[in-house]
């Protein structure tokens, strides 16, 4: 046995095709965490009573389950409970219809919102005291002077630690092959079902995962270039 | 509700799917254990900047950051023993095609821990002001001696609590091993679930089991980190 260039060819073309998907999932999920990790972040840096201290223990314990085994929870508990809850609410749809995707996104947002509240709190650190009474100073509200004063500034901060969770989270969308959703990894299988060539199927696999790391990488590079101009345009001018 | 979850299915199976936590501690202390020897190496080996090595070094650790550890576990699964087989079989007498699965999972994590403790120690070695060094070659201590006695304690310091969170995310990242057959606890959850036709009690298991030695390995190193830092902690 060994490493055959066509197998690895064909499986490297299989990958590729199924490479939207991950980049959807791994896309969707970025954008819709920072949002709610923002929120998650405000609430407990404002310490609204009640809710802070939900999740504050809520992102705690969760940050402490791994993505393959809350993947793994979710499906079964998905499996098991959808007959009931559909007959409930009424949808006809079966069970075989649903695309086991759904659950891939729910877990992924779920881990990565957690993860991104975290960065966002020590972003909030790194903001001078000063910059919100200069927002209420000239008459914003407590709402406007987030998001035109103190969220712009963390953009700086946070960006290197985005990067990270970004390239956290294509690796950690892999692991919804687990659910039999077909993503890169399963798709650069494919064809080795048929020849029993695992090993080029998942050099294949890794090779294009690589690609979008060094994507996201080049990426992360040009925006940290350009989100710092504001401060040396301060410091020079 | 019953149907879903009974807590006494809970209560009988929690005891067989934590007694298999010492597979994933086993696999967590051998490659730490190993996964810093190599770190280190790759830390001293990328601050010497030696021309052809820094270069390849700079591809590995790109590689280990940018392909999921699943990827680079299947890969040593079937990759080793095509590269390396033949060679073993005739100089040791061993057939890799028969180790254990455990064991290529190992390989991938220490080759995986290399690339990000490197990393991590590099940051905390170059963080270390060069003027330290600078006062121990004036009291004429060598190169080396600098770098074992001034250096290196001030970058453990630095280093420690970003080791805490990589201890844990490795601890986190054995719940993939599972997928190459290997029985941890999330494999010994499965195959309970797969016997009695009732998978959610043991997964639930496997999931409290994991949140709570997570919180135990992140206090410890709060703890630890304490100590060395003389009461103040900073949160990574």
């Amino acid at each position: 046995m060994s490493f055959s260039v066509s197998s690895f060819w064909e499986s490297l073309v299989s990958a590729l095709a199924y490479a939207p998907v991950t980049i959807k999932l791994t896309a969707i999920t970025f954008v819709v965490s920072l949002v709610l990790g923002t929120i998650i972040a405000t609430i407990r840096y404002y310490k609204i009573p009640v809710l802070s201290q939900i999740f504050a223990v809520f992102v705690t314990a969760y940050l402490g389950l791994p993505t393959m085994v809350a993947i793994l929870l979710y499906n079964i508990i998905f499996m098991t409970c959808y007959a009931d809850v559909a007959n409930v609410l009424h949808i006809t749809v079966p069970i075989s219809e649903v695309d086991p995707i759904i659950i891939g996104y729910f877990v992924l947002i779920l881990g990565t919102s957690c993860s991104v509240s975290e960065s966002v709190r020590g972003a909030f650190r790194g903001i001078d005291k000063v910059q919100f009474e200069a927002g209420y100073s000239i008459g914003l509200g407590k709402f406007k002077t987030l998001t035109r004063v103190i969220y712009p500034q963390m953009v700086p901060i946070l960006l290197p630690g985005l990067q990270n969770s970004l390239i956290g989270l294509l690796k950690a969308s892999n692991l919804v092959s687990a659910i039999s959703v077909i993503e890169i990894m399963t798709g650069a299988l494919l064809p080795s079902l048929l020849y029993y060539s695992y090993l080029e199927g998942y050099v294949a696999a890794a090779l294009v995962y690589w690609l979008i790391g060094i994507g996201i990488e080049v990426i992360g590079y040009l925006a940290e270039k350009n989100s710092g101009k504001y401060l040396k345009q301060v410091a020079t001018g | 509700m019953e149907n879903y979850f009974s807590i006494e299915r809970f209560i009988h199976v929690f005891p067989k799917v934590i007694s298999s936590l010492p597979v994933n501690l086993h696999i967590v202390f051998w490659s730490m254990l190993l996964g810093t020897l190599l770190a280190v190496f790759v830390a001293v080996l990328r601050l010497h900047r030696v021309p052809v090595v820094s270069g390849l070094l700079g591809l590995y650790i790109s590689f280990m950051r940018g392909t999921p550890l699943l990827v680079q576990m299947m890969i040593a699964f079937y990759g080793i023993p095509i590269v390396l087989g033949t060679v073993f079989l005739n100089l040791f007498g061993i057939n890799l095609n028969r180790l254990e699965p455990v064991i290529f999972v190992e390989i991938a994590i220490i080759l995986n821990e290399g690339a990000f403790l490197g990393e991590i120690f590099r940051g905390a070695i170059t963080s270390v002001p060069a003027v330290q060094s600078e006062a121990g070659y004036s009291i004429g201590m060598t190169g080396a001696q600098t770098f074992v006695r001034i250096v290196l304690p001030q970058a453990f310091k630095v280093a420690i609590p970003h080791y805490g969170v990589d201890l844990i995310g490795v601890f986190q990242n054995t719940s993939l091993v599972f997928m190459l057959g290997v029985v941890d606890l999330l494999g010994r959850a499965k195959t309970i679930g797969a016997a009695s036709g009732h998978t959610i009690e043991g997964y639930v298991a496997a999931a409290l089991i994991y949140i709570a030695f997570s919180l135990l390995l992140k206090g410890t190193f709060l703890l630890i980190e304490k100590k060395l830092s003389g009461g103040e902690v900073k949160l990574v």
